[in-house]
């Protein structure tokens, strides 16, 4: 290469970074560590995505990818809070059943084309729409909006949803319902907006890298399924000179081994870590082993339906084997990713939910086993005649470990004969969906983080609700929360009530355990909805 | 010989709507369906998403328009699962992957596998034969699922020579790890079997007579023996030849290749009808075809055998 060429190459170069990425190459504007030349993340995902399309997305990853490549009215910041998105701020009634958002005027689909309300009307609308059938739809009628719920059962026309552009930079959104937590669940994906035109002209294809248009930070360049997905920069974007990576690359990797070794040579910047190995990869890579609480639970449910186990109608039966089961061993020696010990059904780390005294929590664990063995023989239960059941769970190393610990405790302790059972997933599902089970795990993590996406699970006519529990108090609680200013009081009343009666034994809480390159920056990890933006990252240069 | 290709052609319709209708009806039998999910979906919603998909038609009806639309349009159907792409776009771009590394696979352990056997046979007792026996003993206790972990670990986390996965459009250093994965174990197979069939040729009579009549060792090996040698072989080669092409779900998993192998198990699992009955029906057709194939080399290798 003679040397003209490379002086105009080399000031061509330098032009397009001042130009484009002012920010990359330089130092952070808050922190002011060095940045890495190259802005490149990559991650690990377990499967291929389902979608990108944001009103079908259906799965962690997908929706992981959906919030970078389009912005919907609300973001989170890295605690959680709400931040404003596409939109500036909201205004709601009185009633808490009409909001209004005002969206910013400079915000731009990846083509150019302004963003406005009707983009979020046209979303919304899609979400619910028959002809789509969306997976998600269920979210919108979880929202409240107005005739959603009979739009989506095919009883009133798509435009009679209580969603309104009143002009390019007002949506007005009408509930059925009050709702006080609407504005957060506007973070999910299924309400982000959608491009009209795009999707009129290229159908359900328009999702392919070579036609997609959208309006978050990022734009998607590569889609090779099973294999990676690339999305880049988007120069369109209102913010994109406070976006700092460039570029981010999710690997898809299904075997978690793998991932992790391949984490290790450095094809990496961030993966899982398999059950039981936190504390060994802690020890030798102390800076990049970290452990944070999520918002999910694991749990077991006790078949409370008619057909039903008799025993597990006493609610001492059950409290029995609550109390015998020691948590302890299980996140410590099981788990051991500093996962927190569960004696609530939600997660302490639940925004605005106060754990409440249970008593089970401040015994020792011989204390509960003592009362155990109590409970257990007042129930008439003891070694003459002896409490049998079956504990079902769905295939996996993990679950089958915490599976034998307890069925080994409850041997041990209580003389109880649990037989362990697993099963495939979808029949594991359709098993535990139909009643079919005597003792089922279980386990449910947060669609938005406030209690009730947890506790809805215990109302009487719930879908979720596969253990039956009915009780009257709980459901009249529950119904109240949805329209209180302060519903705390009424969850920890709630989880007063479910350590009493215990339909559930609620066994440990998830934690967030990732293999994270100290070089990436900024990582989320109180968010516990883990709702990451990839525009809020950085790479520190080494 | 055209006849009998025609012949079989003709049998194969029949079997490979036999397969159709098994699986299909199989598949429907199994508990739990496409939209069964932790998060059960509200009856409103599921039967909005079974309307679109036909799946609300009675079965009879949908095996019939499924037949019908890959017989006139030849369309596979929907994925369930992947919203953007149809059986026929999943098989467009996992096949070219799986038959690229698995031809790569059954040519390595074709050619090592087969060189071995007839250099062990031919140095009989000697430690090229005891090195070549013991070579393909190891490499047949080597099964992928065995071999993945051992070759991410030494060329990727210990050497650093090689990407520990990924497909990147088939470059060399991405099949290097995956093709030997999956040829060790046929290799190894490969060898022992061409070794034994060899020792058995090498003492007939009609070898007997070559040498007699003062043909040299090489001319023997090659002009006579080798053929006879080859054909137990080739009755080995042919279901290799389909396993290396489907069964890859394992070097799929580990290298991450995008191949259709992890399509098809992730496909049963999430119950992607379509997705599986289109790759059962192609896997189906290969399995028959390359049986014709096997028969047909049957009668090239052994001119006893004529159709």
């Amino acid at each position: 290469m003679n040397k003209h060429i490379r002086t105009t190459l080399a000031g061509l170069l330098t032009s397009t970074m001042i130009t484009g990425a002012a920010l990359a190459a330089g130092t952070h504007p808050e922190t002011g560590e060095a940045l890495a030349d190259d802005q490149t993340f990559t991650y690990r995902i377990l499967d291929e995505h389902s979608s990108v399309d944001p009103q079908v997305v259906e799965d962690v990853s997908g929706a992981e990818i959906v919030r970078d490549l389009f912005e919907g009215l609300m973001n989170q910041d890295e605690d959680g809070n709400l931040v404003p998105g596409v939109a500036t701020e909201f205004t709601t009634n009185d009633t808490k059943d009409v909001y209004t958002f005002t969206l910013r005027d400079d915000a731009k689909w990846s083509n150019g084309d302004p963003v406005t309300a009707g983009d979020f009307v046209f979303a919304w609308k899609r979400a619910v729409d028959p002809a789509l059938s969306s997976p998600y739809a269920w979210f919108m009628e979880l929202m409240s909006i107005e005739n959603a719920a009979e739009i989506i059962a095919g009883d009133k026309p798509v435009d009679e949803l209580g969603v309104t552009a009143i002009d390019d930079h007002t949506l007005e959104v009408k509930l059925s319902a009050p709702l006080p937590y609407f504005a957060q669940m506007t973070t999910h994906s299924t309400t982000f907006p959608a491009p009209q035109k795009v999707i009129e002209e290229f159908g359900d294809a328009w999702t392919k890298p070579e036609n997609i248009v959208s309006n978050g930070a990022y734009v998607l360049t590569e889609h090779l399924p099973q294999e990676r997905s690339v999305r880049e920069r988007n120069e369109m974007y209102w913010d994109n000179d406070n976006t700092i990576v460039d570029k981010v690359v999710a690997l898809v990797i299904n075997d978690e081994n793998v991932a992790l070794t391949r984490y290790l040579a450095g094809e990496l910047d961030r993966t899982e870590v398999p059950a039981g190995q936190f504390p060994r990869l802690q020890k030798e890579h102390p800076e990049e082993a970290i452990s944070f609480p999520r918002l999910c639970n694991y749990y077991y449910t006790f078949n409370l339906s008619d057909g039903g186990p008799e025993a597990f109608k006493d609610p001492n039966v059950r409290q029995a084997l609550s109390l015998a089961v020691d948590r302890k061993i299980i996140t410590e020696n099981i788990m051991a990713g500093g996962q927190p010990q569960a004696y609530t059904f939600a997660p302490e780390a639940t925004a605005g939910f106060t754990v409440p005294e249970v008593e089970m929590a401040s015994m020792s664990q011989q204390e509960r086993d003592e009362l155990a063995k109590e409970l257990l023989a007042a129930a008439g239960y003891g070694p003459d005649n002896p409490l049998s059941f079956e504990m079902v769970y769905n295939t996996s190393e993990a679950h089958k470990k915490v599976a034998v610990a307890l069925s080994q405790m409850w041997k041990q302790k209580l003389g109880v004969n649990a037989e362990l059972a697993n099963m495939e997933w979808k029949i594991f599902l359709e098993e535990r969906g139909n009643q079919n089970f005597d003792l089922a795990r279980g386990a449910w993590c947060g669609d938005y983080n406030e209690a009730s996406t947890f506790l809805d699970l215990l109302q009487s006519d719930s879908g979720y609700n596969d253990g039956k529990y009915n009780n009257a108090k709980v459901d009249e609680l529950l119904a109240q929360a949805k329209t209180s200013d302060d519903a705390a009081p009424l969850y920890t009343e709630v989880e007063r009530i479910i350590a009493q009666e215990t339909p559930v034994i609620p066994i440990y809480h998830y934690a967030g355990v990732y293999m994270m390159d100290s070089d990436v920056g900024n990582w989320p990890v109180n968010n516990v909805e883990q709702n990451w933006y990839s525009k809020n990252l950085y790479k520190i240069a080494e | 010989m055209l006849a009998y290709i025609v012949r079989r052609l003709l049998i194969a319709v029949p079997t490979i709507l036999l397969l159709i209708v098994a699986s299909f009806f199989l598949m429907h039998f199994a508990p739990g369906g496409p939209f069964t999910s932790e998060r059960p979906l509200p009856p409103a919603v599921l039967a909005n998403i079974e309307a679109r998909y036909g799946l609300d038609q009675p079965l009879w009806k949908q095996l019939w328009d499924y037949l019908y639309n890959i017989v006139v349009h030849f369309d596979f159907g929907p994925s369930f699962k992947f919203k953007d792409r149809d059986v026929n776009d999943i098989i467009a771009q996992g096949f070219p992957i799986s038959l690229t590394y698995g031809s790569l696979s059954f040519l390595v352990a074709t050619s090592v596998g087969v060189s071995l056997g007839i250099a062990a046979a031919i140095k009989h007792n000697s430690w090229i034969d005891y090195f070549a026996v013991g070579l393909g003993i190891a490499a047949q206790a080597l099964p992928n699922f065995i071999m993945g972990p051992i070759l991410i670990l030494t060329f990727t986390l210990w050497l650093g020579w090689l990407p520990g996965g990924g497909w990147n459009g088939g470059q060399w250093p991405y099949l290097i790890m995956p093709v030997i994965a999956l040829a060790t174990s046929y290799m190894g197979s490969i060898a022992r079997i061409t070794r034994s069939s060899m020792l058995e040729v090498l003492n007939s009579n009609f070898i007997r007579t070559a040498r007699a009549k003062g043909l040299p060792t090489r001319t023997v090996i090659w002009r006579h023996a080798l053929k006879p040698t080859l054909l137990p072989v080739v009755s080995y080669l042919g279901p290799v030849f389909v396993y290396v092409l489907t069964g890859s779900v394992f070097v799929d998993i580990y290298f991450s290749t995008g191949g259709l192998g992890q399509a098809y198990v992730g496909s049963a699992l999430s119950r992607d009808y379509a997705v599986l009955l289109g790759v059962t029906i192609l896997y189906g057709v290969l399995t028959v075809l390359v049986n014709l194939l096997t028969d047909l080399a049957y009668a090239w290798f052994d001119p006893k055998i004529r159709y």
